[in-house]
């Protein structure tokens, strides 16, 4: 069956990436999968039933006339001869891959560093230290922090041209990335959520504890957070990038618009768009009005929960 | 053994699929696996000849899609079904005397042996 599903990617890699073209793939290979199928149920050895399949597929251009397309098919030819598209390399997209998660590590721990520097005259302070120490301590952490940022510029470099030139990737790259981007949807996700709840619950320990050392676990916090928010966004945006390089103009392969969750409706859609924002929003208003913020935090539980099962019951199966 | 040309049988994709779905509207594989059921194996429509035909009958208005989740057999996959229309039945009509008399010139050139 794989060998099948690639004869077709092979033989629509000229054609340009159009709504019709994605459903005449569609049905071709809804075509084939019947026939290939009938013959395996009637005991044909799989060699076979390929080799029968394949053989009895046709060619694409007549095809390429009857959807109207030969324009398109002799656009993208012109295109790829007078303005070719960089076709970027399966190990190019993992050391691009890489980088980003380097990146993200450097640019999470900056902002941690600036985010706690402020700590330092605080703990000076607390333990009865000189000041200049807490001082240089903050300006320490600060000056690691800009050149972590200037590092991962440089890194970032090394790949402009992914922004900079017209690019594409085939169709074993965009699977390749793909599958790699749905394994860590939920670690990426977990991530993200997590970095959030710390940001929002961090001044907890300073309104439970009136003590100097709560404003340090008020920064730690806030510094963690954010590390994770950075760290997974720029990975997720990693993924997304490689995955837009193709659209309608480029040849057949994976559109990355089309990789999100598509809700039911739009209804479903903006309203899980704007999930969380809100569940933030009731989370500060019900604890502000209530004041009651040793249990409010059961909010994001629940809100966990229930966001879980909206997912599965509004998310349009394929 | 003579083959076929496709040539030749272009003209009449189109009827013979219109053929088939004037009896029942059906999908795909079902009509290439009738169409060499009703030929003894003599014509095996290739995937995206038919496919070609279904685009530019669809545009012509002589037959409709539909997607229809279940086939007769209650198997569950989702299938793109297509069903005549009365333009399309008409065109087959008229497709039956064009053959009818094409036949009759053509046979009047043929050398019997």
């Amino acid at each position: 069956m794989e060998t099948i599903k690639n004869y077709l990617e092979a033989m629509f890699a000229n054609m340009p990436n159009t709504p019709e073209v994605m459903k005449a793939k569609a049905e071709l290979f809804s075509m084939m999968e019947d026939k290939y199928n009938e013959m395996i149920a009637d005991g044909v050895s799989e060699n076979e039933a390929v080799g029968t399949v394949i053989s009895e597929f046709g060619n694409l251009d007549e095809l390429a006339e009857d959807l109207g397309l030969v324009k398109e098919v002799e656009e993208v030819h012109v295109r790829e001869v007078e303005r070719p598209r960089r076709f970027v390399e399966l190990s190019e997209v993992q050391d691009y891959l890489d980088g980003r998660k380097l990146r993200g590590i450097m640019i999470g721990a900056g902002v941690f560093l600036c985010v706690i520097s402020v700590i330092f005259p605080i703990i000076a302070d607390e333990f009865a230290m000189r000041e200049s120490y807490g001082i240089l301590g903050m300006f320490i952490s600060i000056a690691v922090a800009i050149g972590l940022f200037i590092f991962s510029g440089i890194i970032g470099n090394d790949f402009r041209y992914l922004q900079k030139e017209l690019c594409q990737i085939d169709m074993s790259t965009a699977e390749y990335v793909k599958d790699k981007k749905n394994d860590s949807k939920y670690a990426l996700a977990m991530m993200q959520t997590i970095g959030i709840i710390l940001c929002v619950v961090s001044w907890l320990p300073a309104a439970v504890f009136d003590n100097k050392m709560a404003p340090v676990c008020l920064f730690v916090m806030v510094g963690i957070g954010l590390f994770l928010i950075i760290y997974s966004a720029k990975i997720k945006n990693g993924y997304n990038t490689i995955l837009n390089l193709n659209d309608a103009t480029t040849i057949s392969g994976t559109y990355g618009k089309e990789l999100d969750a598509k809700y039911i409706s739009r209804t479903a859609e903006v309203f899980m768009s704007v999930y969380w924002s809100t569940i933030t929003c009731i989370y500060l208003i019900v604890s502000f009005v209530t004041m009651n913020w040793g249990s409010t935090w059961l909010i994001w539980i629940i809100a966990a929960i229930v966001h879980k099962i909206l997912k599965v019951a509004l998310v349009k199966e394929d | 053994m003579v083959e076929i040309s496709s040539d030749v049988i272009r003209g009449y994709n189109d009827t013979m699929i219109l053929s088939i779905l004037i009896k029942e509207p059906s999908y795909g594989y079902e009509i290439s696996k009738q169409i060499r059921r009703i030929s003894d194996d003599k014509y095996i429509i290739k995937e995206t000849t038919l496919y070609s035909a279904f685009t530019r009958m669809e545009k012509n208005g002589y037959i409709e899609s539909f997607v229809a989740d279940k086939d007769p057999e209650g198997n569950g996959k989702k299938r793109t079904y297509y069903r005549v229309t009365d333009a399309g039945r008409e065109f087959y009509n008229s497709k039956c005397d064009e053959w009818v008399l094409t036949k009759e010139v053509i046979e009047r050139f043929i050398e019997k042996k």
